[in-house]
Formats: C-alpha cells, structure tokens, sequence
C-alpha cells in the first residue's frame, strides 16, 4: 500500500494512511515523555509516574480530537455517538503496530523454541528469517514444509499487555472528551479490550479459522488458506500461503466491471452468510486482509477479530433494515428502546427527535437490502451517508451515549464492506442471504 | 570420586533447600561422601562454585549459539540478540538458583562477585562481536568509544538479569520484550549515527571559515 495511490482515494483508506501518520507522530510525543520523565528521574528518584501519565494522555487526546471530524466521520455515521472514540483506539492499535519495528531473526528463533523446542529450521523444509509482510500485531513469514509453501504468523511479544495498560492509560482523558459518565464509557471500552486482547490469542484464532473457513466453505468465490493447528501455538501460525493481490494492486490492474463484480459478491457473501446464517462476524474488514486469486477468487488471511451477535441485539436490530417496521412508528420505538438508542428517560420531545435521526439513519444503511441489487459505485449513495454523519457529529443531542456495545462492531464491520465495495466500484446482488426477522412481538 | 559436576548440583540442592551457604566446606564435604581436599582440588570456596555455575551457563549458550545453521549470516547486532535470548532460556531452567545466586548480593552499581567468571567469558564474546562488527562496518569505530562498546553490552545484560529476576510475566515475555528493545537501541548507538555527523561538522566549522571569530568567541 503505498502512499501515493492511497491519495487518489478519496474513501477511509486515504485517512488510514493519514490517521496511521498522525499516531507515528502521538508515538514520537509519548516516547518523548518518557525520557523527559526519566531524566527528570535522575535528579529526582522520588518523581512518581503521574506526571507521566498525564503528559501521554494529553498527547494521545491531542490526536484523538485532531482526528475526530475527518477520518472518523464515518464511523460516527451510524455509530452516532461516542462509539467513535473506541473506533479510534481499535484503529490507533491495529495501525500504530504497522509501525513495530520488525522482530529481529534471533527473537523468531527464540519464540520458537519456547513454543516448540525447536528452532524454525528444525520444523520447517524453509524458513525465511525476513518478514514478508506486518500483520496488525505481528509478522508473517515465508515457509516450506513437503513441497507446499507457507505462511507462519508470529506475534509481537508483549502486545497484550500494552493493550490493556494503554487503554487505561487514556481512560480518563476519553470520558473528559466525551464527556460522558465513567460507567457508561466503561461498557464501550470493555467491548474493545475483549475484542482486542482476543486477537492476541492465536491458539483462539486458529480454531475459529478452522471453523470459519468450514462452515463458508460453500460461498462461491472465496477461499481460505488451510491452518496447521499442529504448527501453531499461543504466538504462531502456520497456514497455507496463499498466492494473490491485495485490493490496491488488484484495482491498479484495471479489473473488468464483471470481474469486479464477482469479487464484490464474494465479500457481500461472505459478510451476509456469516451476519445472518452464523451470527458472528469477521470483524475487520480492513482491505489488507483480503487477498485476491488469480482465478479472480476473493481469500480471506485473517480471522482475528470475531464479532458474535446475540439474539438480542440481531432479532431487532435486523428487523429495522429488513421489514417495514419503520413505517410503524410505535414499533420502531420499541425496537430503539431495545437497542438502547432511546433511553428510558428520555422525555417525548427526545423520543421524538431520535426517532426521527435514527428512522433516517437506519434507512441509509438498509439502502442496500432494500432492492435485489446495489450498485456500490454510486457516489450518491456514500455522499448521502457522509454529508448525515458530518451533520450529526456536530449535533449536541449526539454527545452521550447511545445504542447497545454491539453496534461498535457492527457497524465497523458493515462500513468497512460498504466502503471496500465502493472501492470495487461492485455491483452486488444483495438478497443472496436475507437477514432473518421475527415478528417483534 | 567427587567431580565437579557433582560438586556443584550438590551444592545447588544445599542452597535452594536451606536457603543459605553450608556452615563449613567440611559439613558441606562430610555430608556428601567426600573429603575437604577433594572440594578444594576444585573450588577454593563457595563462592567460587557459583562463579563457575554461573560462568557456565555462558560458556553453555555460547556453544549451543554458535552451533545454529543460521548463526554465520548472523549480524553482530542478530549475535547479541542471540546470546542473550539463549542465555535466558537456558537460565529459566535454573532460575531459583540464578535468583538465591543474585539476592544475596549486596546492593551496587558494580557486578555481583558471582559474576566475575561469566563477566570475563562475556567480554570476551562481546569483544569478538565488535571486532566483527567494526570490520564488516557494521559498527562504527570511534576513537575511545569503540573499545568501551563491550562494557555497554555487559551493562545491558547485567540490566536484563536484574529484569528478569523480578520479571512475572507469563513465559518472561517482558523479559524478551527488554532484550529486543534494549539491544537494539544499544546497537543503534554503536553505529554511525547523527551524532557522529554532527561531531563531524562541527570539526568542520572549528577549523574552516572563522567560525568563532564570527561568532564573537
């Protein structure tokens, strides 16, 4: 991904690129307080760590509120509230390790041999001890093993841990911002660090790769490496290599609309059988986890980040985009009170008036499932979206919390696909696999 | 017939089970079927069987380092690293030792006694790492400093040891964490880097263009 096709893309990437800028510099800043607190250290050794918290905190915030209004103006879309700010730790850490300095060759020995008792030579036919590619809180290796090529991930020691202290860290910055209450931001932020800390545990991502990759292994169109559990441990994991382009490259191409459109159906497959047949989804629709074939078939390198979705978060949420339960407006209400959008105290005046965004909001977002087929190069359609999300992020009524934990992810799942289907510029056959609906009783 | 060997996993099972030094090497011999002589054909006190302990924990790693496949397209800097992750990995058997060794040690900025053996085992490890180093140039030779580059890496390993002995984390995964970080940083520092350009342009200015004059010095 370089930069200079990155800017004729006028999407998230774009700001990916600029948001991954921004944190480099906040890492410099932070770095830059740690040795401005241990020099002070020297001359003082009673000097407690406050004062460097607070100095990283305030950089780490400086950031955040640069980057609110642009590049998370998307997420606010339909997170519609303070769901954003959790949206930019989850960016601030899958980007900032993209920037980790690549593990030296001894380091990958040695975390072999922890796991394994052997050294990579030792188990592998192969063993390249140059990364080829980062992967969000690791290295991905090339190796050799009877002939078949392979990937071997290695994770980044100590990653877990820094998640966890440094959304401590920027706690109490993060609910001064928002300004909302220490409980309320607690739910948010506990969501993100389980979702986080579990992409740390590779021995859980295995298993849920096999089992991913087996129940969609009837999706026409996409494929999926094949994972050695055996060669795989709490920091590695060995699988197939699998040969193809990233999206960025794939577009340089100049793919055919036809072409296009296979692998757009692919992802719409992909995501909607595992939304509504599985009811738990691969949650990082980054475009760096998307490989394509050259058989023009869609690959899918990393299961990571597995959102699932309880049946009292999908039953109503679904319902609104799939029926015409919007037109009843006394049943919508229901269903926003279910998902929290609407508030038990909430006086009719604010009952009305987030009925009403809401209503909207959510109409946007069903656009797709309303028709038998979407064409996601309409720039209308992705205009539409932005010009509501600028106008309701500058709106004070959208300050405070809203909507149940789930739709963090959620919702970064579904733009994340919205956006890269605008990038394929795909048309897509949307009523493949419908949303399941009960009548709301 | 007392060996070594045997001298010294006696000695280690006397201290992590009594948790202090025997009385007397003639307690510490009769209880072990052996005369005071034949310990001190060996050692010449306790301390000395830790010396050699410890100092063979070095010499182990160094061997099993240097008999990777991988170990000659190794840089100097991939070397250390290598040491010092074998090291600990090869420590991490033997830790309750290493930290009974190592607690009774007075509090200093000067190396623990029980190191002294390892130390010299170390440097001269570390001094052939350099040399490669500069040779390859990968390292930069400066004056002075170049000669001081194997007392900073003993610094760093004697800093990662006391790391590790109150490191907690599951599979001492700060202390690999630590290795990285700080030796990467050291080597950093031993190659040319903008401070040796910096000290080459300021020569520069000194000598040419009446810098001082100008500046009113």
């Amino acid at each position: 991904m370089s930069e200079d096709n990155a800017k004729e893309q006028n999407s998230i990437p774009t700001s990916k690129v600029q948001r991954s800028a921004k944190f480099v510099k906040t890492g410099f800043k932070v770095g830059g307080n740690y040795i401005k607190h241990y020099s002070k250290k020297l001359f003082n050794p009673d000097l407690d760590r406050t004062e460097l918290n607070e100095d990283n905190a305030a950089d780490i915030y400086e950031s955040l509120s640069e980057l609110k209004g642009s590049a998370l103006k998307v997420a606010q879309m339909l997170s519609m509230d303070k769901n954003i700010l959790p949206k930019a730790y989850v960016d601030k850490f899958s980007q900032s390790q993209y920037n980790a300095p690549p593990l030296s060759g001894p380091l990958i020995v040695q975390t072999f041999k922890k796991y394994f008792g052997k050294s990579p030579e030792q188990i592998y036919d192969k063993f390249n001890l140059k990364s080829t590619n980062a992967a969000s809180i690791g290295q991905v290796h090339q190796a050799e093993l009877n002939g078949e090529k392979l990937a071997v991930k290695i994770q980044y020691p100590g990653v877990g841990d820094s998640i966890s202290s440094d959304l401590k860290l920027v706690k109490p910055f993060a609910f001064r911002l928002l300004g909302m209450s220490e409980k309320e931001l607690d739910i948010y932020m506990r969501e993100v660090e389980e979702r986080l800390l579990e992409e740390t545990d590779y021995e859980l991502e295995v298993r849920r790769s096999i089992e991913f990759s087996t129940a969609c292994s009837g999706l026409n169109n996409v494929v999926f490496p094949k994972y050695y559990p055996q060669l795989s441990s709490k920091r590695i994991i060995t699988m197939s290599w699998l040969e193809g382009q990233h999206l960025r490259e794939f577009l340089q191409t100049n793919p055919s609309q036809e072409l296009r459109n296979q692998i757009g159906q692919a992802l719409w497959d992909f995501y909607n059988f595992q939304q509504h047949e599985l009811r738990a989804v691969h949650a990082d629709p980054h475009p760096g986890n998307f490989l394509i074939t050259p058989d023009g078939k869609l690959g899918i390198i990393d299961f990571g980040c597995i959102k699932e979705m309880p049946e009292d978060f999908y039953y109503p949420f679904f319902s609104l985009t799939s029926t015409n339960l919007l037109d009843n407006k006394e049943e919508t209400i229901k269903a926003f009170r279910k998902l929290e959008m609407i508030l038990p105290n909430d006086t009719p005046k604010q009952i009305e008036f987030y009925h009403g965004m809401y209503k909207q909001m959510i109409g946007l977002f069903a656009k797709p499932y309303m028709s038998s087929t979407f064409d996601f190069s309409e720039t209308a359609f992705f205009d539409e979206l932005y010009g509501f999300g600028e106008m309701v992020s500058r709106m004070p009524e959208f300050k405070q919390a809203r909507g149940v934990k789930h739709f963090i992810y959620v919702n970064r799942t579904n733009f994340g696909l919205y956006n890269i289907l605008h990038e394929l510029q795909a048309q897509v056959r949307t009523d493949t696999y419908k949303p399941h609906v009960m009548a709301v009783v | 017939m007392a060996t070594i060997k045997s001298i010294q996993s006696a000695y280690i099972d006397y201290v992590l089970t009594e948790g202090h030094e025997p009385k007397s090497v003639y307690l510490f011999a009769k209880n072990n079927d052996m005369t005071e002589d034949e310990f001190y054909r060996y050692f010449g006190s306790f301390e000395a069987v830790e010396q050699n302990i410890w100092a063979e924990f070095g010499k182990k790693t160094i061997t099993e380092i240097k008999t990777q496949e991988v170990w000659p397209q190794y840089s100097s800097r991939e070397k250390a690293l290598s040491f010092f992750y074998s090291f600990f990995e090869l420590l991490k058997g033997s830790r309750s030792f290493a930290i009974y060794s190592l607690k009774k040690q007075p509090r200093g900025i000067s190396t623990p006694r029980v190191l002294d053996n390892l130390k010299t085992i170390f440097e001269n490890f570390a001094d052939e790492l350099v040399r490669d180093g500069i040779e390859t140039g990968e390292l930069t030779d400066r004056k002075f400093f170049s000669k001081r580059y194997k007392d900073g890496l003993w610094m760093q390993f004697g800093f990662v040891l006391k790391f590790w002995t109150s490191d907690n984390s599951a599979g001492f995964e700060k202390t690999d964490e630590a290795i990285e970080k700080g030796l990467n940083v050291t080597f950093d520092l031993f190659q040319r880097s903008p401070i040796d350009n910096l000290i080459d342009y300021g020569k520069f200015l000194a000598k040419n263009g009446g810098f001082k004059e100008k500046m009113g010095f």
